[in-house]
């Protein structure tokens, strides 16, 4: 692995060897789950929600790039879209398909499903219809149905870019954004709060869906950011990056590290004061066995390692150094949704004995969705070609009469300056 | 790898097309002397009649101010209208209005250079200054409100006679460490970045005394390369210092709420919930200043079209954020389960002061939506009506969750009803008077406008572009 983002004499990343990885993640994944499924149903249930919750964080937070690089009208992540509108699209009919397991098993999962007399258990007559089975399922529907929506429409206007070039693709996806950005965070906060949250149904903070959306963005930055490093050392979109690209993905994973830290904090902090019995059992359960470690790691790996690994400039643009933080991002926010999911099922501790159901699952989903993701790169071009940003995503600087593009950018410096005409090919 | 495209292919490169070209930061083609001579010009000539039109009104109310500390000091808190069940009124009230307005700058200057957000170079110096007197004005409240203002003292860690220590676990404590690093912070800041600028008004000077002054505070600057590039060094460390503390002042004044077991008080969402709301009142203040102060400088050119889109845009997203907030305490009241949290809300939206809610709610959710319109963003009578209308509903945010969560207790025998006395309205208004006085001063004395940063966000100073480095001194051919 390269020490810089610039490495234009380095052979090209042969990746023909990893090819059949997902097909492996599946076959392997099948297996242990179904093995799972047939030892205990209700401990699959827990293994797979944990793993399409991971998921599902990376989808919607590929839907929150693409909507937010469209509503601040963003130059330097053109190049990065096209995969991230993949991602998104990954939420319909991909992550919908693969949520019918919990669909099935939720009663089972589900407290609350269980209870004889609904009206018996005041938490849960005082959230009358939302916490019914139909009214569940009927919300559950919506949430796939506009995700199928916004993330289908968004990545058909940027298609249909790549062919017309029209300015009046990039409204479109403007406007769609602006309307999706609200829908996004409603329907994120429902599935937050009904997927999760809905577990221990006693429990409520206002905190919970920004939390999963912090934590959900936190490991897409991380992974878009292993994904350009990777197509970029494929040639794939080695033409169209810049090094500010890198930067910057690397500064918003600083942000949203501290921003994580923040919500969570804040979170801890304004219960474990007020001292509420009604909210404080939500953490006491996760204080016994080896919980009260995990959230020790989750302290310690989930902030302040990213933090000091992130701190510097230069060690943003090193991808040797970036590639281990961004695995570490997936390996916390996997053990943050486990601290969230399974003391439910298990509150005297992590449960060893099934971690490899948890993988197996993990594999499965993860290796199904790699091949739907792999199949969109491969079917589309790999950056939105004709955007009327790229130019300014690539560092080139683009006079027109005679102001520059509004200093944008930070690094126009790979160009010789503008011809006469004022216009610059490149190659 | 990919389709369509294969790896290594060339890339046709072309610039947007004219409707979606991006407008430049400083508009007309301006010169860089031209960027000198009209901010230095506002200090240099003599004060225009607007100046003192506005000048005056705040000096009196600021004197109004004054006779309000005294008579309140000489006489006790009971002149406020705080009593039970409503302890807390218009004092913390408006201790947060001013703190949240108090947020714009420093965001500014320290968040969007960090985030390499050059729009920022026309508004950040008088947007600093406005958060250094909001600053100023959210403190008399605290300091007043103890009643025995000769003992602020104490809530500093110095051991006094008593051996006395401040109460660490109080969220007021930590308040009082909170506001004032940051107003430290923010007045270091402010004036790092005006040293180049005051060493432009020292070698303009005409008279001893301005050059005196403006070299004593330029403190030797020359612009030679070593001094730049320390100062673009200290730059970058104070914006990183002041970010934490930009996100930390409100969230901390957040919990002097969220901590408590208050229904309508303690909630998990209030720490971000709360910056947003400050960065939403803050961007509010800053265009309801500048909206008019660009035309009365004729600063046009500066703070362009394009700043004030960019600047509803700001409004329109934290407005959207505080929208959120609002919702989710509403649902979370009702998911709870709660009945004092349910009452609590119901009592907001039905109750007694429901009128303040649906203002609060008018103004700071509905009306900024109409941003979506860049229509209404590029009409600057409607955006500057739209920022008072800001400033407004974040008054009765503040109103909404300290009066209207007190005055219904959780008995009914502890209900009551709340009216600010005249020194609480007397008192507000001469804030706005030392706000003012301040703000007009500084335009009078200082440069309102970051002119080096300004002068590095021209095409003139892209070594690249066809009118930059040296090619033709800095001035369009």
């Amino acid at each position: 692995m390269s020490s810089s983002p610039h490495i234009p004499n380095a052979p090209p990343l042969d990746l023909s060897r990893w090819r059949q990885v997902p097909n492996w993640l599946i076959v392997g994944g099948a297996a242990g789950a179904l093995l799972g499924l047939v030892l205990s149903p209700r401990q699959f249930g827990y293994s797979w929600l944990l793993a399409f919750m991971f998921f599902l964080s990376l989808a919607l937070g590929g839907l929150f790039l693409v909507l937010v690089h469209h509503l601040f009208d963003a130059g330097w992540s053109v190049p990065i879209r096209r995969f991230c509108e993949h991602l998104a699209c990954l939420l319909a009919p991909w992550l919908a398909v693969l949520f019918l397991p919990i669909a099935v098993l939720a009663p089972t999962l589900y407290g609350w499903m269980s209870v004889a007399d609904p009206h018996a258990d005041h938490a849960l007559h005082a959230k009358w219809p939302l916490f019914t089975k139909p009214a569940w399922y009927a919300v559950t529907a919506l949430c796939f149905g506009v995700w199928w929506w916004l993330s289908s429409r968004l990545r058909y206007w940027s298609l249909r870019q790549d062919q017309t070039g029209a300015p009046e693709c990039t409204y479109k996806m403007r406007r769609y954004a602006g309307g999706g950005i609200f829908l996004f965070a409603l329907t994120l906060t429902l599935a937050a709060i009904l997927w999760m949250k809905g577990l221990m149904y006693h429990w409520f903070s206002t905190m919970y869906g920004v939390y999963y959306f912090a934590a959900s963005v936190w490991l897409t930055v991380a992974t878009v950011y292993i994904i350009t490093m990777v197509l970029k050392r494929t040639r794939t979109l080695e033409a169209v990056l810049h090094e500010h690209q890198f930067y910057f993905l690397g500064s918003l994973l600083f942000a949203f590290t501290v921003f994580y830290a923040y919500i969570h904090f804040s979170q801890y902090f304004i219960i474990w004061n007020a001292n509420v019995p009604e909210e404080t059992f939500w953490y006491v359960i996760r204080e016994q066995g080896t919980w009260f470690y995990v959230g020790l790691v989750i302290i310690f790996g989930h902030f302040f390692v990213p933090f000091l690994a992130l701190l510097r400039i230069d060690l943003k643009l090193t991808f040797g150094w970036m590639l281990p933080v961004c695995l570490w991002a997936w390996a916390m926010h996997y053990l943050d949704l486990a601290f969230n999911i399974l003391p439910v099922a298990h509150p005297d501790g992590y449960p060893w004995q099934w971690a490899w159901l948890d993988l197996a699952c993990t594999a499965l989903i993860g290796g199904l969705l790699a091949k739907a993701w792999l199949k969109s790169l491969h079917r589309h071009p790999p950056y939105p070609l004709r955007d009327p940003r790229l130019a300014e995503a690539m560092g080139h600087v683009h006079p027109v009469a005679s102001p520059i593009s509004g200093g944008e950018m930070d690094e126009t410096d790979e160009l010789a300056d503008a011809g006469a005409d004022g216009r610059r090919g490149a190659s | 790898m990919a389709g369509a495209v294969p790896p290594g292919a060339e890339v046709r490169v072309i610039g947007p097309p004219q409707e979606l070209e991006r407008v430049p930061l400083v508009a007309n083609q301006r010169s860089l002397a031209w960027v000198s001579d009209r901010v230095a010009g506002i200090v240099e000539g003599r004060a225009p009649l607007w100046w003192w039109v506005a000048f005056v009104p705040s000096v009196v109310a600021l004197l109004l101010l004054g006779a309000m500390l005294v008579y309140q000091i000489s006489t006790g808190v009971g002149v406020w209208g705080n009593n039970h069940p409503v302890m807390w009124g218009w004092d913390i009230i408006n201790f947060v209005w001013w703190i949240g307005i108090g947020h714009a700058g420093t965001l500014i200057s320290a968040i969007l250079f960090l985030l390499r957000q050059r729009w920022r170079t026309a508004v950040n110096r008088a947007a600093e200054a406005m958060t250094i007197f909001a600053v100023m004005c959210a403190g008399i409240y605290p300091a007043l409100h103890v009643g025995r203002i000769w003992f602020d003292w104490w809530l500093f860690p110095v051991h006094n006679s008593q051996s006395l220590w401040p109460q660490f676990r109080s969220p007021l404590m930590w308040d009082v460490f909170a506001v004032s690093t940051y107003f430290t912070v923010s007045v270091l800041f402010w004036y790092m970045g005006l040293i180049p600028d005051l060493a432009v008004f020292r070698d303009r000077a005409k008279t001893k005394l301005r050059k005196f002054f403006y070299g004593l505070f330029a403190l030797g600057w020359t612009g030679s390369n070593r001094h730049w590039s320390n100062y673009e060094k200290a730059y970058l460390i104070l914006a990183g210092l002041s970010t934490p503390l930009v996100l930390s002042v409100h969230s901390i004044v957040s919990l002097d709420f969220a901590v408590s077991q208050l229904p309508g008080w303690h909630t998990t969402i209030f720490p971000p919930y709360f910056v947003a709301g400050a960065i939403f009142s803050g961007f509010g203040m800053v265009l309801t200043l500048l909206i008019p102060l660009r035309k009365w400088c004729h600063l046009e050119d500066i703070i362009t079209q394009r700043h004030i889109d960019v600047m509803c845009k700001v409004t329109l997203a934290t407005g959207s954020i505080v929208g959120y907030a609002y919702g989710m305490e509403f649902f979370i009241a009702w998911y709870s389960g709660s009945p004092y949290e349910r009452f609590a809300f119901i009592n907001r939206a039905m109750g007694p002061y429901a009128w303040g809610y649906w203002t609060m709610i008018f103004c700071n959710v509905v009306a900024p939506q109409l941003f979506w319109s860049r229509r209404i963003r590029s009409n600057l009578l409607v955006v500057w009506i739209l920022s008072i209308v800001v400033n407004v509903g974040m008054w009765f945010e503040r109103f909404v969750i300290i009066v209207i969560s007190l005055h219904r207790d959780f008995l009914a025998a502890n209900w009551g009803h709340y009216l600010p006395t005249w020194v609480d309205v007397c008192t507000y208004l001469g804030t706005f008077g030392l706000f003012f006085t301040c703000f007009l001063l500084f335009m009078r004395f200082l440069p309102m406008i970051a002119i080096a940063e300004v002068k590095g966000v021209t095409p003139q100073a892209d070594p690249h572009h066809p009118l930059g480095g040296a090619k033709s001194g800095g001035h369009p051919a």
